[in-house]
């Protein structure tokens, strides 16, 4: 027998990788019996020519994470896997699914793989095929061009240098590239120094077969720069996969999870998400240490020239103490362990990124819809709540009070307040406790008390000054958990964070959807939380378009209208300094929307600066224009939308005009993600009135839940 | 020479131009109290209400009658720190028409018809709307001594220190029972004339009974440094007066002058003013 390897015999003895080692070069011995190399050379050139591999494996973003999905029927560590009747359909489902290489184990006795396998699964997928064995000899590298492989495996364990250089060197020749394993330092000096382009860290130790996740962050660092790596075994769930990508891992290979979670196709898209999220986390903290400015960094108290206190000395020390707990919170693991079950096992985050083909074909762009009114209480609303409900029971208050306009945020506090058992009181304009009914009586059944408020013009704003009036008298055991990214310091930033994930998820769920960044984000702002939200995650994305869609009620030409930062002035109100709607002696002028939740004369101090250092660009949209969308999109979708993020998808579908009328046809390739910051079950009795599908005089819909 | 960074909440809110020393009517006249042996009494009242012409007249009873300086409010449309009675009078003047400029005039009457101080106290949105250096120089000129800011605390106020320094008029913060150490020193140091020290953690509305908080707010101020501590927020009887102004240098009176005022009119405000003032 030939020695491919130098590795000394009783080095290797009795190891698994051996004793498979020892199997494959007894079946690679009849095989080359059946099928001489000169044939297979011969086979070669009749086949179609190899993908590149290197560039899927890179991704069409320097944020992408991508998948090695594998075609595995068995293994040595756990037997049988799954039945895989049909090793064709299975890699189709990956393709589909987003993945960028499959893989195909092709060694007989411990895997139960085969070349027919690689037959099949060649001739149903378009993207690179990674033939994986065991390669102790050069005949496996033709068999494997010859079968259409794109890449093969070289383990780095089971080959000496010269060995390995002289296989990596014939598998180029053949237009293929290799995916050489490492699982120690040493191996990875090795991969580097024989110019390896693709270099994988298998976590599971081949000798014992045992899996070490953290493997690869230990590696991580000694991976050459320019390669593209890969984080092979243990990759399980979601979480191993941001594990990894969190230490920069650019593709993870996996079978298992993908074949056993029953639905390939979605694994694989959960998985590119996470990663890319994951990636992107890591990219900026980079950049951050490396470099001066970024939008993204931006702690508060001012945001530019605004943002601020101006409050009564009474809240100061319980602002100050907000805002300590939050400061401190952010960077303690417990906390963020809390927030993120909370937000995953009961808000259930991530929400999705819908494509709506239908919609989109009305709009002339793409349009992707980020799900916030999947979240429980059907909006996003949630995620701030959760949050400060958190922080409320660390500072030991057994109180939460809010206001609300629309009724989203105080049936979520109600929801929190609930969950966590403490008392609650939502502060409502008696206006918006006529149109949003159903809402009030949802936060009664949740247990809280509804103020309705009289004073001032009864919405929103005056609210806002009853929940203050209450919280200057109660500040000893109530926490105010203010409803938007508006407000004192620590408020505009403080909520924000809590609502980042929406623009994270979205990024890296747009590129793992999309493979590449969207053109336009579009939201809906009052006082701009979900916008603040989303709009982060892409802040520094100079190329993506940011735009706020603000409350133009009857038109921007009448009074009656909440476009605070179209038309607005710099000023102080609830706290902050920012855009407001106000008259020559700086009274709050009443602002007027078909939706509650955008009926606010002020806007986060945040969106003020965005929109005067010219990142983010905010227009008005009339109560007509939003209330066509809210139809559009129920008729082409089946989504009932909120009267409030039909604002955005108003606003998106200005954005198509606009680019159909520049670009034509060409428009059709334009992204634009818009946050569906709500579901519209709450708006049915105002949609109905407008639409006139329940007679004026009978308005028993807008009434029945008191 | 290295330049050092201050490091104390003061040094780093308050500049230097705002601790110098100089004259001011309102703590002139609130030593001159001290030297008679009783409390400085100040009365508030909100300009516009329930008509500009019957709130000078209310201002006009009741600097006649016993207050020693008198708080013209400008009606806001959000008042955050007022309770009921004030916010109703509030909007009722805005209802009525009323304009930020009538307060000057207000003020100017009270500098005619009487011998009080006036002083404006202001939500600061309206005082930014009308430029703050404007604002101070109209104030200034209309005779007032200086602005009470509920909702404007020293670390934004960094235009009110230089319109209140170059028009000469006096800076009123306000002190909470739960204001820090720290920040209570800065605020004194940031205050002129008097400070505001806020009796109890609520708006603003008759109490049946001064907190105990109201003593412990007065002597913490003062621990700070503070000389001239008068009290506000729940004050409505002689009583009261007499209670607060054992251990405080002035008693401010708000919600029942508004609300003798709706209910009897100026005369009303002249009477109660006379009685606060133990002068029947």
């Amino acid at each position: 027998m030939t020695q491919q390897h130098a590795f000394p015999a009783e080095e290797r003895t009795g190891t698994v990788l051996d004793q498979i080692i020892d199997g494959v070069r007894e079946d690679l011995a009849e095989r080359k019996k059946l099928v001489f190399l000169d044939d297979l050379k011969q086979k070669v050139t009749t086949v179609a020519a190899p993908r590149d591999a290197v560039a899927a494996l890179r991704g069409p973003h320097p944020d992408s994470l991508e998948v090695i999905a594998e075609v595995k029927r068995s293994s040595p560590s756990k037997g049988e896997l799954a039945t895989i009747t049909d090793p064709a359909v299975l890699a189709a489902a990956y393709e589909r699914g987003g993945a960028a290489v499959v893989s195909v184990l092709t060694e007989a006795r411990r895997f139960n793989g085969s070349l027919q396998d690689l037959d099949a699964v060649r001739a149903a997928v378009s993207i690179p095929v990674l033939r994986k064995d065991f390669t102790v000899d050069e005949y496996q590298i033709w068999e494997a061009r010859a079968h259409g492989a794109d890449l093969v495996l070289l383990i780095v364990a089971a080959l000496d240098d010269d060995t390995l250089q002289r296989f990596l060197e014939l598998t180029r020749s053949l237009g293929m590239e290799a995916l050489v394993e490492a699982h120690t330092a040493e191996e990875i000096e090795r991969a580097k120094n024989v110019g390896a382009r693709i270099v994988g860290v298998n976590t599971r130790n081949l000798k014992t077969l045992e899996v070490d996740p953290d493997l690869f962050g230990r590696l991580a660092q000694l991976l050459p720069q320019d390669a593209v790596t890969v984080a092979e075994s243990g990759v399980t769930s979601p979480d191993h996969v941001e594990l990894y990508a969190s230490h920069g891992a650019d593709a993870v290979l996996t079978g298992e999870a993908l074949v056993r979670a029953g639905d390939p196709m979605g694994t694989v898209s959960v998985f590119r998400s996470v990663g890319a999220a994951a990636r992107a986390a890591l990219r900026s903290e980079g950049e951050a240490a490396a470099q001066g400015h970024k939008w993204a960094n931006a702690p508060g108290p001012y945001f530019g020239d605004f943002g601020g206190r101006w409050m009564p000395e009474s809240l100061i020390a319980a602002l100050d103490q907000v805002e300590e707990t939050f400061e401190k919170s952010r960077a303690d693991e417990e906390f963020l362990e809390d927030f993120r079950r909370l937000s995953r096992d009961y808000a259930n985050r991530p929400s999705l990124l819908t494509e709506a083909k239908r919609f989109s074909e009305a709009a002339g762009c793409r349009v992707l819809l980020k799900r916030e009114d999947l979240n429980h209480t059907g909006s996003h609303k949630i995620n701030n709540v959760l949050g400060q409900a958190l922080l409320a029971k660390r500072m030991g208050k057994t109180r939460l009070i809010a206001e609300t306009g629309a009724g989203q945020h105080g049936v979520a506090t109600a929801t929190a307040a609930a969950l966590m058992g403490m008392e609650c009181v939502v502060y409502m304009g008696a206006e918006d406790t006529e149109r949003q009914a159903l809402n009030v009586a949802r936060m009664e059944l949740l247990g809280a008390r509804v103020v309705a408020v009289q004073n001032g013009s009864r919405t929103l704003k005056d609210a806002i000054n009853e929940a203050l009036r209450d919280w200057v008298a109660s500040v000893d055991t109530t926490h105010y958990l203010l409803g938007t990214a508006a407000g004192p310091h620590p408020f505009p930033a403080m909520v924000r964070w809590f609502h980042q994930a929406i623009g994270e998820e979205a990024r890296a769920q747009c590129l793992a959807q999309v493979g590449r960044l969207p053109d336009a984000v579009a939201a809906c702002v009052g006082g701009g939380s979900n916008a603040i939200g989303i709009f982060h995650g892409f802040l520094d994305d100079e190329d993506v378009a940011l735009w706020g869609f603000e409350a133009g009620g009857d038109g921007i030409d009448t009074p009656r209208h909440a476009a605070t930062i179209s038309l607005g002035r710099p000023g102080v109100l609830h706290g902050a300094k920012t855009f407001l709607m106000q008259d020559e002696d700086g009274q709050t002028i009443e602002s007027h929307s078909v939706s509650a939740g955008l009926d606010y004369p002020a806007v986060g101090p945040e969106h003020a600066y965005l929109s005067a250092a010219g990142r983010a660009t905010y227009q008005a949209i009339t109560d007509t224009e939003a209330m066509d969308a809210f139809r559009l999109l129920s008729r082409t979708e089946g989504i009932i939308p909120a009267i409030e993020s039909s604002h955005a998808l108003a606003g998106a579908l200005k954005l198509g005009q606009n680019w159909s009328q520049e670009l034509g046809e060409a428009a059709r390739e334009k992204v634009v993600v818009v946050c569906l910051s709500g579901r519209g079950d709450k708006d049915v009795a105002t949609a109905a009135k407008w639409f006139g599908l329940v007679d004026q005089d009978h308005e028993e819909i807008g009434q029945e839940a008191h | 020479m290295t330049v050092m960074q201050p490091t104390d909440l003061a040094s780093r809110i308050i500049p230097q131009e705002a601790l110098v020393p100089r004259e001011s009517r309102l703590a002139d006249r609130i030593q001159q109290c001290k030297a008679e042996g009783r409390p400085a009494l100040i009365g508030y009242l909100p300009a516009g209400f329930p008509t500009v012409e019957e709130s000078i007249e209310a201002a006009v009873e009741l600097g006649n009658n016993g207050a020693d300086i008198i708080e013209i409010g400008i009606p806001y449309s959000d008042p955050v720190m007022d309770g009921a009675v004030i916010q109703h009078a509030t909007t009722t003047a805005l209802g009525n028409g009323f304009r930020v400029a009538d307060a000057f005039t207000v003020v100017q009457a009270i500098v005619t018809r009487t011998n009080s101080v006036p002083i404006v106290m202001t939500y600061w949105n309206p005082v930014m709307q009308r430029g703050v250096d404007r604002f101070a120089q109209e104030l200034a000129e209309a005779g007032g001594a200086g602005i009470i800011t509920p909702d404007l605390i020293p670390d934004e106020a960094a235009d009110w220190f230089a319109a209140s320094v170059k028009y000469g008029l006096d800076r009123i913060f306000l002190v909470a029972p739960s204001s820090t150490r720290e920040r209570m020193e800065m605020t004194v140091q940031a205050s002129s004339g008097f400070i505001y020290a806020v009796s109890v953690m609520g708006v603003t509305g008759a109490r049946d009974s001064v907190s105990d908080a109201a003593r412990s707010v007065v002597e913490r101020t003062r621990a700070a440094g503070g000389t001239n501590v008068c009290v506000g927020l729940g004050v409505s009887k002689r009583a009261h007066v007499e209670e607060i102004g054992a251990y405080a240098d002035g008693v401010i009176v708000g919600t029942a002058l508004v609300k003798a005022l709706a209910d009897g009119g100026p005369r009303a405000v002249g009477e109660l003013a006379a009685e606060l003032a133990g002068r029947n």
